[in-house]
């Protein structure tokens, strides 16, 4: 089995992410590159940091200020401006119709820039990889020009992102184009293929479900701040998906039996003022305390001081930060709805809305310390079953698995 | 042809430095970092501007004129950081009540809203700004004025019970009911007690309009605004007062409010029958019983277009921070340590609830201008980061056995027990 050449569509790359897509890429190309695979990888911005493992192409033009300028991520791509359509009734033509909006203004621009500067520096490759709905015009286009087979990898779709089903339909045309003219489907979960089936109608045998790996966590010296007080943490974007809501019932509930309980909500997004009002109106204004975006060592430090982490996902794909905080031997709860709890049997499992069972959850985790080391324990075995070598494997199959079928 | 009351106030917080939670329960120096100190930047940038420049004048005009006389007060943080930061500052002061042309008034030590809150903590703040006062000036005052001159009836009681002789505050619409703020009023309390309301005309003419170029007194002459003053009866009272930093800081020195300040007291006095008195002089001598009433059921301040308390306590961050730290009095206190019991009075100076704000209006863009915040949620979460340090110095000093603990604390401690 040779080499191949991969050229992978990205839209952020640590460290200018905003959030797990960035990670996700890392890990995946690090561990694809430790295999052989060589891949270009291209991004909307100047990447300001040298990576060794890959070739790095910037593609933006210089006639269109893409939304994040030249070296911020771009963050819109995942904010929620909810607004439309409920099931989509795909076209293809209709996408083309649509009225000009900004958004696919820019999306078309990166996808232009980036056959530029594909021909410019004459990239070979064998397979177009692209990461989520921002990259699938890209990659059609180049499927066409430099015909190659395009393998879409889902990290997220707009049913997830607007749980209401009220999202953007600009956005949710793009996804169900890109998914339809796309030769091989990559889920990260079992949870986010269902969606593909039932939300985008992409049928079953062309979906490969490749779960997230994790890398060995960094030693880090612990910080014991607040140590008087269990510690319970939230991380995530701060949008109506990760359900950063239920958190604070959550916390009002577990208050009433431990008032000593501190509560930290770390992550910034649309909902932080609703969310900071809400705090202060429910009075648990010194018993939430909001942390803003943390990254790198920072999250390292919560995560590993968490006494317990909670991941009420209305709608989570995967959730990639559960297993850092099991890594840090800190028991997780997490959502039925989040993909995660496919490769972590060991944890704690509820609905998002049930935060009545997630407080007798915690109570009993912070009260029984004989449970609470059982809990790490189990959840710290799944872990050994996790790696970004074996979802690399997985994803050279899916190449070769379309590289054989167009021989 | 009336009499004028001068007052100004002097007033800097305690700013809160960047504090993160990861300092919860580590780190207790909530106003400055070991690198940086924005209170004493901005105090020191505030005394050249506006402290300095303006005591130095004052205190000439005051020397150069018998007849010069006006009041001012400070909070005892703005002592403290003047005395720290800038002792000049202090020396002026002291000058100047040397002159015994000029009254002191008394107000809490950390300007604060415990009068709305706490009565006892409201008795014991003004009882130390008293003895900072004493020992700063060697006068004890008599008259008082309030945090942003808040006043209600029920305020009047309490600061009647503390013995002082007559209050400052707000002249609201609403309360006069018709009659001229040019005049004494009584308290509505059980001891009665004269009032001198603001004349927010004419003091806002000079605190806010001076250089506003779209206003069309702009540019406001001495003669004009001194002609305007003489339109009042010789036996009225036109009372102005203002934030001490109109003068150079609000309104800088390029604008010409120092001459034009100058000039306006030159030629006041110019007309023998007009004539300067402090709050004491005013106030001295009335049977407040005689004064007509002057009813305040809920409270007012002089802060804003609506002359309430909207500007500290109006939405549910306030509400709640507000809430919490005067929770936390009886624990405070119950712990006898002094440096807590400080840091938890600095929370309760009222600009950390000021920067809070979100009302939507023209004053927002005077809250935008007094805040070292991008905006008020930051504010609302570095105030609450902090309440919950002090929450965990509080718990330090509590017995509570049965209260749940880190399990990840109880874990990563052991070794340290085993080496002993």
């Amino acid at each position: 089995m040779g080499n191949n050449q991969i050229l992978m569509l990205g839209w952020e790359y640590p460290p200018h992410n905003s959030g797990g897509l960035g990670v996700a890429c890392e890990g995946l190309t690090q561990a694809l590159a430790d295999g052989g695979t060589e891949i270009c990888f291209t991004l909307p911005y100047e990447h300001p940091v040298d990576i060794d493992h890959m070739h790095v192409l910037s593609c933006y033009s210089r006639f269109v200020t893409l939304p994040f300028g030249k070296n911020s991520p771009p963050f819109q791509a995942y904010s929620t401006q909810a607004s439309g359509t409920s099931k989509i009734n795909f076209d293809p033509k209709n996408v083309r119709s649509m009225s000009f909006s900004e958004l696919e203004y820019k999306v078309n621009a990166y996808a232009n820039s980036i056959l530029d500067a594909v021909r410019q520096e004459h990239i070979a490759s064998d397979v177009i990889h692209a990461h989520d709905w921002m990259t699938y015009p890209a990659a059609q286009y180049l499927k066409k020009k430099l015909h190659k087979p395009f393998v879409a990898h889902v990290h997220s779709t707009e049913f997830d992102r607007v749980p209401t089903g009220n999202g953007n339909p600009f956005i949710t045309h793009v996804e169900a184009e890109g998914l339809h003219n796309a030769d091989r489907v990559i889920a990260v979960s079992e949870l986010t293929k269902s969606v593909l089936m039932d939300k985008y109608g992409v049928a079953e045998d062309k979906i490969d479900v490749v779960h997230n790996g994790i890398d060995v966590a960094p030693k880090i010296q612990t910080l014991q701040f607040a140590q008087d007080r269990p510690v319970i943490v939230f991380m995530g974007r701060l949008t109506m998906q990760k359900g950063a809501e239920y958190f604070l019932q959550l916390a009002k509930k577990v208050l009433t039996r431990i008032p000593n309980a501190l509560f930290v909500v770390a992550g910034h997004g649309d909902q932080y003022s609703m969310l900071l009002l809400e705090n202060a109106k429910q009075k648990l204004s010194s018993s939430v305390i909001f942390a803003g975006f943390l990254r790198d060592q920072q999250k390292d430090f919560l995560l590993d001081r968490a006494d317990v982490f909670v991941m009420p996902s209305i709608s989570e794909p995967f959730g990639l930060v559960a297993l850092e905080a099991v890594q840090r031997e800190t028991p997780v709860i997490i959502s039925k709805t989040s993909g995660v709890k496919e490769v972590l049997p060991g944890a704690i499992v509820f609905d998002f809305w049930d935060t009545d069972l997630m407080a007798e959850s915690i109570e009993k985790l912070l009260r029984d310390p004989t449970y609470y080391e059982q809990v790490v324990d189990q959840q710290l075995a799944s872990l050994g079953e996790v790696s970004w070598k074996k979802s690399a494997e997985k994803i050279k199959e899916v190449y070769q698995r379309i590289l054989n079928r167009r021989k | 042809m009336p009499k004028v009351s001068l007052y100004f106030e002097l007033h800097q917080p305690y700013r809160l430095a960047p504090y993160s939670i990861f300092e919860v329960g580590r780190n207790h120096e909530y106003f400055s970092t070991k690198s940086h100190d924005s209170n004493r930047e901005v105090f020191t940038k505030v005394a050249l501007k506006s402290y300095i420049p303006m005591l130095s004048l004052l205190l000439n005009l005051t020397k150069q004129y018998k007849e010069f006389v006006w009041a001012f007060s400070c909070s005892g943080i703005f002592l403290e950081q003047a005395e720290t930061y800038v002792p000049e500052v202090l020396d002026l002061l002291q000058e100047l009540l040397r002159t015994r042309q000029v009254e002191v008034l008394a107000e809490t030590y950390y300007h604060s809203l415990a009068s709305l809150y706490s009565s006892q903590e409201f008795f014991q703040q003004v009882d130390l700004h008293s003895k900072k006062i004493v020992e700063f000036f060697g006068v004890k005052p008599t008259v008082f004025r309030n945090t942003e001159l808040i006043y209600s009836d029920a305020i009047a009681s309490l600061v009647g019970e503390m013995g002082y002789t007559g209050i400052l505050t707000e002249a609201v619409d609403r309360y006069l009911e018709g009659q001229k703020r040019t005049q004494l009023f009584s308290s509505y309390s059980a001891k009665r007690l004269p009032l001198m309301l603001k004349h927010s005309q004419l003091s806002d003419d000079i605190a806010f309009r001076f250089s506003d170029k779209s206003w069309v007194s702009y540019p406001l002459k001495a003669e004009t605004y001194v002609h305007w003053l003489n339109e009042y009866q010789q036996n009225e009272i036109v009372n102005l007062f203002m934030d001490f930093e109109t003068f150079g800081e609000h309104q800088w020195g390029e604008t010409g409010i120092f001459d034009f300040f100058q000039h306006v007291v030159h030629q006041f006095i110019q007309y023998e029958w007009n004539q300067f008195v402090t709050p004491s002089q005013a106030m001295q001598l009335t049977d407040a019983r005689k004064l007509p009433l002057y009813k305040v059921a809920e409270p007012i301040s002089w802060a804003d277009i609506d002359r309430d308390l909207s500007a500290w306590r109006d939405n549910e961050l306030q509400h709640d921070t507000l809430r919490l730290i005067y929770e936390l009095e009886s624990q405070v206190k119950a712990t006898n340590d002094k440096q807590l019991l400080h840091d938890w009075r600095k929370l309760q100076t009222s600009d950390h609830f000021y920067y809070m704000c979100v009302k939507w209006s023209a004053d927002g863009d005077v809250h935008a201008y007094f805040s070292p915040y991008e905006n008020p949620m930051d504010a609302y979460v570095r105030f609450t980061t902090v309440l919950a340090d002090i929450q965990s110095r509080i718990s330090q000093y509590q017995a509570k056995p049965s209260r749940v603990r880190s399990m990840k604390s109880l874990k990563k401690r052991a070794p340290e027990f085993i080496q002993y």
